[in-house]
């Protein structure tokens, strides 16, 4: 009877290993318990509860990851949204002088696309990327042309696949020390050195709430076209009403001007970026730790379900023997 | 009659008031600025701007950066600013003095260039905290 009991016991760590656990991904409506049994051979009443409490075991930990994963985000978040809300004042004067022409006709765009290096952070990245293949594709024709800058992995890996030819510059790893102006300014100062442009256009995604993450443009333009759409009038039209000091000339201090302009919304671009970052990643380990608590919910059933079952066919074969002893 | 000035720098608001006249060092001089000044677009250079609210003078230590008037509101936009209330007379005492020193050991254009911009903020700072007193 014991050796009986044992047997079933070992036949049951036999079969064990032929049941491959199905990937976590896949949630099913339909409960565990039935599509294990049909994979066993027959013969074998049950399964050992040994799979179900090792899938358990897996599901639990990751939940324990992404539930810190998301709290880690929430206080990088914090840090990261009062600077970007002290940053907003300062590109609404450019606006305000200079406009913001999204229309713009030029020759030369520039995309600067920003996104992040890590992923896990929900949807925000591929949104930019599209949103910059689309401006490609508007900018280019017989005369236009435009090129790229791409700030962050994510988007690197995504557009090095079909516009190659047409970056100019890639840089990663910008959030390695804490954002300050003097860097995003630094790297201003390279892009606008190495770029030909008429026309820079940033992508970024703007930080509305923690739920609401807005792709937007900003357009920067450089101090001839500036000069061009100010003579055409408009919204620029107001431009030459203004006594320009502190100078030689007018057009030193435009460009001075739109280097500035450029420096200052890339700091805002960047600043907010971030925070949609941490923000989508929060909500994205939020429901994958739901979910996987809810997969943990029915892996409890399924296991307690195989244990009942052992129990009673353990039950029964020693009733059924006992009963063979006496009769 | 008054302006509405306000001081931006990328990290914060420094001021946001109402004044009745300011000084400003550009990078062609000093301008004064009364209530309905003509629109002006400047850019400033490293240097202190002064305020008087009230018949009280303030002095700001600016780090470069750009101004623009318009029907009576200023805004003025820039690297860094500090309030001479602000500043430490002693912390600044020491920045000078470590910055004239660094000039004094630059080597190659960078540095004598970096030294240099440090050795005039410094200066600035010192001027902001010398005229108030």
């Amino acid at each position: 009877m014991a050796m009986a009991m044992a047997a079933l016991r070992r036949e049951g760590r036999r079969f064990a290993p032929m049941i491959s656990p199905r990937p976590i991904t896949a949630l099913r409506s339909s409960p565990l318990a039935p599509s294990l049994e049909d994979e066993c051979p027959i013969g074998v009443r049950y399964i050992s509860t040994q799979v179900v409490r090792n899938r358990m075991k897996s599901v639990k930990n990751i939940q324990k990851i992404t539930k810190a994963m998301k709290m880690v985000a929430a206080s990088k978040l914090r840090a990261i949204q009062t600077k970007a809300e002290n940053s907003r004042g300062l590109w609404q004067p450019f606006t305000a002088l200079l406009g913001d022409l999204p229309s713009a006709n030029v020759k030369k765009n520039v995309v600067v696309t920003i996104s992040s290096d890590k992923g896990l952070c929900g949807g925000i990245n591929s949104t930019s990327v599209k949103i910059s293949k689309g401006l490609h594709k508007l900018n280019s024709g017989p005369e236009k042309e435009t090129k790229y800058v791409i700030l962050g992995e994510k988007a690197k890996a995504q557009l090095v696949r079909d516009s190659k030819k047409d970056i100019e510059l890639i840089i990663t790893e910008l959030q390695k020390n804490p954002l300050n102006y003097t860097q995003v300014s630094v790297l201003a100062d390279e892009i606008l050195k190495n770029v030909e442009y008429d026309a820079l256009r940033i992508v970024f995604n703007k930080f509305h709430s923690v739920v609401s993450f807005v792709p937007t443009v900003s357009t920067v333009l450089s101090p001839e076209i500036v000069e061009r759409e100010a003579e055409s009038g408009g919204k620029l039209g107001d431009l030459d009403s203004y006594e320009v000091e502190g100078g030689e000339t007018k057009g030193e201090i435009l460009q001075n001007l739109a280097e500035f302009q450029f420096s200052c919304v890339m700091f805002n671009a960047v600043l907010e970026n971030a925070c949609s970052e941490q923000g989508a990643r929060m909500s994205a380990m939020d429901s994958s730790s739901r979910n996987a608590g809810d997969m943990l919910d029915r892996l409890t059933l399924t296991y307690n379900r195989t244990r009942q079952a052992s129990i009673t066919t353990e039950l029964i074969e020693i009733i059924s023997g006992a009963s063979a002893l006496e009769g | 009659m008054t302006l509405n000035l306000c001081i931006l720098t990328p990290n914060r608001i420094v001021l946001d008031s109402e004044v009745k006249e300011i000084i400003l060092s550009t990078n062609s001089g000093q301008i004064g600025v009364l209530p309905n000044h003509a629109p002006i677009a400047t850019a400033i250079d490293t240097g202190i701007l002064r305020i008087r609210l009230n018949d009280q003078w303030l002095t700001i230590a600016l780090m470069g950066g750009f101004a623009r008037m318009d029907n009576n509101e200023i805004t003025i936009l820039v690297n860094d600013a500090e309030k001479g209330s602000d500043i430490d007379p002693q912390e600044v005492q020491q920045a000078l003095e470590i910055a004239e020193a660094n000039l004094r050991k630059a080597e190659g254009k960078i540095q004598i260039i970096e030294a240099n911009l440090a050795l005039r903020q410094a200066r600035t700072r010192v001027e902001a905290i010398n005229a108030i007193s």
